[in-house]
C-alpha cells in the first residue's frame, strides 16, 4: 500500500468516524445500551453492595462501564454490516474503491469510543449522587490498560461484524452473547466466584483480560500475579488484538465472496 | 477498445427449497449473453421484470460474481480486476434506497467523495457543481430523510458523479418518480452523454430508450433476443399495423382468443384504473377490427385506433407479448 492510499484511507476512517458518532449519538437504542443500561446496573450493584459500596466504589464504576462497553461492542460491531445491507447502502460501499474493512474500523471505531461515555457517566454519577471517594490506584497504568482495552474490543468488533453478516442464522446469537460475557468476564464480581468449570472460557475472552486489567489498575483487585500485576493482562490484550485482526481479514474476505455469489448484498 | 465487453455472460441463482425436505431450484437470470458498447454511447437494456437487467448490471459493477462468461470494463476483468474496474464506474439503481437518511445530503457526498479517494480540496468544488448540476443547491444541509423521492433520486446521480466516472451504469433511474422528475433527470442523462460518458442505462420505458439511447439490446429470459438502433427496431414491426382499443372489464379468456386469431402476430394489455387498452398487432390493421369486436362482444368497448407500429410495440413483439404492461409513465 503506498502513502496517498494509506492517507487516503485514514481520512475514510475519520469521516465515518465522525459521521457514525453523530448517528449514533441520537439511535435511542444506542444510548440506552451504552448510557442508560450500564448506569441501572451500576445502581443495582451499589444497592446490592451497599455495605461495602464506598470501599469498592471504583471497582463497581468499571465493571458497570464494561458492561456498556461489550453491550455496545456486541450491538452495534453486529449490525455494522447487517445494517449497511438493510439501508441499502452496503452495495454503494462495496462498489467503491475503498475496502469494506477500512470503513468498518472507523465504525467501530466510534461505537467503542461512544461506549465508553458509559464508564465516564457512572463515575460522575458515583461521585455526584453518592459522594464516593473515587481513586484510581494506578492511574498510568489505568490509562495504558484502557487503551489496550480499546484495542482489543476494536478489532473484536472488526471480528464480530463479518462474523454476523455470515449468515442469518447466526444473528440470533447477538442477544444470547451480551449477559453470559458479563459474567464470564468478571466485570462486576470475580470469576473465582463461578464453578471452575467456566474458567478456561472466561481466559478464551478478551473482555475478562481487560476486565481484569482494568480492576487491577484502578482497584488493585482482580490481578493474581501481584509483582506484575497487569502485565499478563496485557499481553493476552495484545496477543488476542493480533488474533482478531488475522481473523478479521479473513472474514471480511469470506463475506464478501459469498455475498457475491449468493447475491445477498442488496438484499433487506 | 471497447468501453464495455461481455461474452457469454451467465448467472444462475441458488434457491433453497423446503424446510425439512430441503432441495435447490436453480433459476437462470442470464444465459449467456454478449455485447459490446463503445466509448461514449449510450446504451440501453431494456426488457421486463425478471429478464436479466439488474444482474447484468450488478455484474459489470462488480457487486455480483457471474456463474460462467466473462465481463470487462474499460479492458479490466469486473471479476479479477474489480479494483481498477471500481475508481472508473458508478453507478445508480432505482428506488430509494442507498443513502444515509440521518445525513444531510451534503455529509453523504463528502462521505462517498472520501470513499473515491478524492482530495478534499478537488471533492469541495465537485459537490457544489454537483449539487447545482442535480438542483439541490440550498438544500444540502438538509437531512435526506425529509427529502422527495426525486430528490433522494438526484442525489443519488450526484453521488454516482462525483469521482467524474467514465463509465456510468443507470439502473432504472426514473423508476418510481413524478413526470416532471423523470424528465428532468433525462435531460440530465442527455448531458452526460454531452461530456462524452459511456453510460449503460436499463429501463422497462420504452419511449425513455426511444428518447435516449444510441442502440438498445433487448433481454427476455436472460438472453439477448435484438441489438440495434432505436430507428432499426422499430423497423421489425414495419409490416405491422397496432390497432388500440380501449376496453372496460376485459376477461384474460377473451385476450387468448384475440391472440389465437390468424392473423394477429402479439397482443398487449395496458392496464389504467378503470379501463384498460388493448393492443393487438397484425399485418391486417382495419379490417380485423371487426373480427376483433365480435369477439369483445360482452366487454363494453370505447375508443379504436389504428396506428403505425412503435418502438414500443417492436419490444412487444421481441418479448412475447403477452404481459400486461401497467406501468405508465
Amino acid at each position: 500500500m503506498n502513502r496517498s492510499t494509506l492517507r487516503a484511507y485514514l481520512r475514510v476512517v475519520a469521516t465515518v468516524f465522525l459521521l457514525h458518532l453523530k448517528m449514533q449519538a441520537v439511535d435511542l437504542f444506542v444510548v440506552f445500551t451504552v448510557l442508560i443500561q450500564p448506569l441501572l446496573i451500576a445502581l443495582l450493584a451499589i444497592y446490592i453492595q451497599r455495605d461495602k459500596a464506598p470501599d469498592i466504589a471504583i471497582y463497581l464504576i468499571v465493571g458497570s462501564g464494561m458492561t456498556g462497553l461489550w453491550s455496545g461492542l456486541l450491538f452495534t460491531s453486529s449490525f455494522a454490516i447487517r445494517g449497511e445491507r438493510w439501508y441499502g447502502t452496503l452495495e454503494m460501499l462495496v462498489g467503491t474503491p475503498t475496502p469494506l474493512g477500512v470503513v468498518m474500523i472507523g465504525k467501530v471505531l466510534a461505537s467503542v469510543l461512544l461506549s465508553l461515555s458509559s464508564m465516564v457517566v457512572g463515575y460522575l454519577m458515583a461521585a455526584a449522587l453518592f459522594r464516593f471517594t473515587l481513586y484510581i490506584m494506578d492511574l498510568p497504568g489505568f490509562l495504558i490498560s484502557l487503551a489496550l482495552t480499546l484495542l482489543a474490543f476494536v478489532t473484536f468488533g472488526l471480528v464480530i461484524a463479518p462474523f454476523f453478516a455470515l449468515s442469518p442464522a447466526v444473528e440470533g446469537w447477538v442477544n444470547a452473547l451480551e449477559f453470559p460475557v458479563y459474567v464470564l468476564g468478571g466485570f462486576l464480581f470475580p470469576i473465582l466466584m463461578l464453578p471452575g468449570w467456566s474458567t478456561p472460557l472466561s481466559y478464551m475472552l478478551s473482555p475478562y483480560w481487560a476486565a481484569q486489567a482494568l480492576h487491577a489498575t484502578s482497584s488493585g483487585s482482580g490481578s493474581v500475579y501481584p509483582n506484575f500485576p497487569v502485565a499478563l493482562d496485557w499481553a493476552m490484550l495484545l496477543l488476542f488484538s493480533a488474533i482478531y485482526i488475522f481473523l478479521s481479514g479473513r472474514l471480511f474476505g469470506m463475506v464478501l465472496r459469498r455475498a457475491k455469489i449468493d447475491a445477498t448484498l442488496g438484499l433487506q | 477498445m471497447n468501453a464495455i465487453e461481455i461474452r457469454n455472460l451467465r448467472r444462475v441463482y441458488r434457491a433453497t427449497i423446503g424446510t425439512l425436505r430441503r432441495h435447490i431450484r436453480e433459476v437462470v437470470a442470464l444465459d449467456g449473453i454478449s455485447l459490446e458498447v463503445r466509448p461514449g454511447e449510450l446504451f440501453g437494456l431494456l426488457g421486463p421484470n425478471g429478464a436479466g437487467k439488474t444482474t447484468t448490471v450488478k455484474i459489470l459493477t462488480t457487486l455480483l460474481i457471474p456463474t460462467g462468461g466473462q465481463a470487462s470494463i474499460l479492458g479490466f476483468d469486473v471479476v479479477g480486476q474489480a479494483d481498477r474496474v471500481r475508481p472508473r464506474i458508478g453507478f445508480i439503481f432505482g428506488g430509494e434506497r442507498g443513502l444515509y437518511w440521518r445525513l444531510s445530503a451534503c455529509d453523504n457526498l463528502r462521505y462517498f467523495a472520501d470513499l473515491y479517494h478524492m482530495d478534499p480540496d478537488r471533492s469541495r468544488r465537485r459537490i457544489d457543481e454537483l449539487l447545482e448540476l442535480v438542483g439541490l443547491l440550498g438544500r444540502e444541509d438538509e437531512k435526506v430523510e425529509g427529502y422527495s423521492r426525486g430528490m433522494r433520486q438526484r442525489l443519488h446521480v450526484a453521488r454516482a458523479l462525483l469521482h467524474d466516472p467514465e463509465v456510468l451504469f443507470l439502473d432504472e433511474p426514473t423508476m418510481g418518480l413524478d413526470p416532471v422528475g423523470a424528465r428532468e433527470l433525462r435531460q440530465v442523462i442527455r448531458d452526460l452523454k454531452g461530456q462524452g460518458k459511456t453510460i449503460f442505462l436499463t429501463t422497462h420505458y420504452m419511449f425513455e430508450a426511444d428518447a435516449l439511447c444510441d442502440r438498445i439490446a433487448v433481454i427476455n429470459h436472460g438472453r439477448i433476443v435484438a441489438l440495434d438502433t432505436p430507428e432499426r427496431l422499430k423497423g421489425y414491426v414495419r409490416d405491422l399495423r397496432v390497432i388500440e382499443l380501449e376496453v372496460f372489464g376485459i376477461a384474460p379468456p377473451v385476450i387468448d382468443q384475440v391472440r389465437a386469431l390468424p392473423t394477429v402476430d402479439a397482443v398487449s394489455v395496458e392496464d389504467f384504473e378503470q379501463k384498460q387498452i388493448l393492443l393487438v398487432q397484425s399485418p391486417q390493421g382495419s379490417e380485423l377490427i371487426p373480427e376483433i369486436l365480435r369477439l369483445l362482444d360482452t366487454a363494453r368497448v370505447g375508443k379504436v385506433v389504428v396506428r403505425e407500429p412503435t418502438l414500443e410495440d417492436a419490444y412487444v413483439r421481441l418479448v412475447g407479448g403477452d404481459r400486461g404492461l401497467a406501468q405508465v409513465d
